[in-house]
């Protein structure tokens, strides 16, 4: 019993061991792409500001009129108010004050705390979704690739079906359908986003199949199971991670796109949902839609470099 | 040898096509269906609230649109009805969905064809030029500027371009004007913000395409051989390893169709207010206008499917070393 338990507790460290020293070298390649490393800051810096963010700003959802349309700091705006007792318009100059440092929108939300929450929903549902999209996406490409037949047959036509579907229309459909609640959202973009996903998996796992080392395996005996999770995806691994960071931005702006539209989740003030809300007011407070369209720009900017740059790394034949 | 091979392709690819389409429809069909809300809701409220009876409403309604008929006979009526272009009746704007459609469709024809060409031409010269100068400071800041390009919402960059252009220097309307003829010259000033807003992310695409395309070529024998014959470098590049190129663009042109050039069009077309497909769609999800909504999605898809037939089909004579057996 000590015997065994101490063997696998021995074969667990020499996994990891093995792995960190893969981690490392790729981490080796990768870190010698800048743009790549900036990628990875920025999204650290966004998981952090997600994570802690909301305990330290001010309720994303407190309504003010008496502090509405405050610029950021350093900006000056003209705000004429209209007096009901000497039926006039006063104009002031109202500056960006450390109190809403990002300003405040027509309601006199604080756009600092809505950008952080925002943050929360788009990391949230980037990850989420894109996971459900990835693994269902690799299910469907290993089963097809492994068993062929009629299963390859009948589930490449049902992923062409669903590939000839534009990703934003059926999106738009489903949630029309269905309702805008976030899970519900989450789980249609989730369920439409794995078709490219099935189709590579499937390319690299077929060209996989007839390599020698699975020959091998299924000569010795190996079941299915065993072929395919020892053997075929711990080879697909790097592509996964690879389609993994390049799918997320899609999936953030897509929700965004959805709640700019109005089939967003109205309870959760997503970065779309904001925007949406800036372009009526460009004339009067510019920064509303101004600051979450930054941040959903280089949320997406770094997942693509990161992306870019992982790429790379994983391809051997590159030289980085 | 002759033609027949080419002829039994095209048949092949049409029944391919024909499948893929019934499993659009099919797929379509029991998303409705399994959806929590049926017309009858449309009517529901304004009915109860006249004190009528909900449940006789709904009978009624459901009557109707053949509702309370057995599921295959709905299925069939639905794919008979869409075949003989009954589209179904639009509640918001009180007209055929298929008139609907036949009046807006050429506002978001125009801006897809325009932007597709404007990312297109665009992002090939730019693209070539790059590639012509790989390792030089203007290929590594066109690469970076397509990363942008790429990274930039185009719901957000539209809405840029509205502050910028059109509020701070007032020098395009904020609205697109839907009174002007089609084809004038204020009509195209009036898309140029749209046309930007939609295609720079498929320009930075191209860009990145074009460009790895062209390397890809760039180090092969034939384009050593055709300096070494002492043509011009204009013709290599040109004729040379730029038609070599061209095949795989092609098929990401293409392919964008349905992955960004829909969905970006729907978004650009309601930033700017454009009456296209998108905008009629917007509208129809207000006034929970279930067949406009539909009609939309399934027409977006079909000219996806369309679009990919003619590309298989035009191969063949793209590239004369294509024989599908």
């Amino acid at each position: 019993m000590v015997e065994t338990l101490r063997d696998a507790v021995r074969k667990i460290g020499r996994r990891l061991s093995n792995s960190t020293r893969l981690i490392d070298y790729y981490w080796q390649r990768t870190r010698r792409n800048k743009l790549a490393v900036f990628g990875l800051a920025f999204i650290i810096f966004l998981i952090a500001l997600a994570a802690i963010g909301p305990f330290f700003t001010a309720d994303p959802t407190a309504v003010n009129f008496e502090e509405k349309e405050i610029p950021p700091i350093g900006f000056t705006t003209q705000q004429s108010t209209y007096n009901i007792e000497s039926d006039k318009f006063t104009t002031n100059e109202i500056h960006g004050t450390w109190k809403h440092p990002l300003g405040t929108d027509s309601k006199g939300r604080d756009m600092l705390a809505m950008i952080v929450s925002g943050a929360r929903v788009s990391l949230l549902v980037g990850l989420i979704a894109t996971g459900i999209a990835i693994i269902l996406g690799t299910i469907i490409g290993v089963l097809s690739a492994y068993l062929g037949g009629w299963v390859d047959n009948a589930l490449m036509r049902f992923t062409d079906v669903m590939m000839t579907f534009p990703f934003f229309l059926l999106l738009v459909l489903i949630v029309f359908i269905f309702g805008p609640s976030l899970a519900f959202i989450v789980l249609a973009i989730g369920l439409t986003g794995w078709t490219g996903t099935a189709r590579l998996i499937r390319s690299e796992s077929l060209s996989l199949r007839t390599r020698e080392f699975i020959v091998a395996a299924k000569a010795l005996g190996a079941s299915d199971n065993r072929v395919i999770f020892r053997h075929l995806i711990p080879n697909v691994v790097s592509l996964i991670i690879i389609i993994a960071t390049l799918s997320i931005p899609g999936v953030i702006l897509a929700e965004a796109a959805l709640s700019f539209i109005g089939l967003g989740d109205p309870s959760v003030p997503s970065w779309g949902i904001i925007l949406e809300s800036g372009q009526h007011t460009l004339d009067t407070a510019w920064w509303v839609a101004v600051e979450p369209g930054i941040m959903l720009f280089l949320t997406v900017l770094a997942f693509n470099f990161l992306g870019d740059g992982l790429r790379d790394a994983f391809d051997p034949k590159s030289n980085v | 040898m002759g033609k027949s091979w080419l002829r039994d392709y095209i048949v092949k690819r049409l029944i391919y096509s024909i499948i893929i389409a019934w499993g659009i429809l099919t797929i379509t069909f029991i998303l409705v269906r399994v959806g929590p809300s049926s017309p009858a809701d449309k009517y529901l409220a304004n009915i109860t609230a006249r004190g009528g009876d909900p449940a006789q409403v709904t009978a009624a309604i459901e009557a109707r649109y053949g509702l309370d008929k057995p599921i295959y006979v709905q299925y069939f009526n639905y794919l008979g009805n869409l075949f003989r272009g009954n589209w179904g009746w639009s509640f918001g704007t009180s007209m055929p969905v298929i008139e609907l459609i036949k009046a807006h469709w050429i506002y978001s024809f125009q801006l897809i064809l325009l932007s597709s060409l404007f990312a297109a031409i665009l992002g090939m010269l730019i693209g070539i030029y790059s590639a012509v100068k790989q390792y030089t400071k203007t290929d590594y800041a066109l690469t970076f500027l397509s990363f942008i390009g790429i990274s930039i919402p185009n719901f957000w960059l539209g809405i840029m371009l509205i502050l910028v252009f059109s509020v701070k220097f007032g020098l395009f309307k904020t609205y697109y004007d839907t009174t002007l003829p089609l084809f004038s010259l204020d009509n195209l000033k009036a898309l140029v913000l749209p046309v930007i807003t939609l295609g720079t992310g498929m320009l930075a695409g191209y860009v990145r395409y074009t460009r790895s395309a062209m390397l890809d070529n760039l180090r092969k024998a034939f384009v050593t051989t055709a300096r070494a014959k002492g043509l011009p470098e204009r013709t290599v590049i040109g004729k040379h390893v730029f038609r070599n190129a061209l095949l795989p663009l092609v098929t990401i042109i293409m392919f964008d169709l349905g992955s960004i050039v829909f969905g970006g069009a729907y978004l650009t077309e309601i930033i700017f207010g454009i009456p296209g497909l998108g905008q009629i769609s917007f509208n129809a999800i207000f006034a929970n206008d279930y067949p406009v909504v539909i009609a939309v999605t399934l027409i977006g898809t079909f000219m996806v499917l369309l679009v990919n037939l003619a590309t298989d089909i035009s191969y063949t004579y793209l590239d004369p070393r294509i024989r599908y057996g």
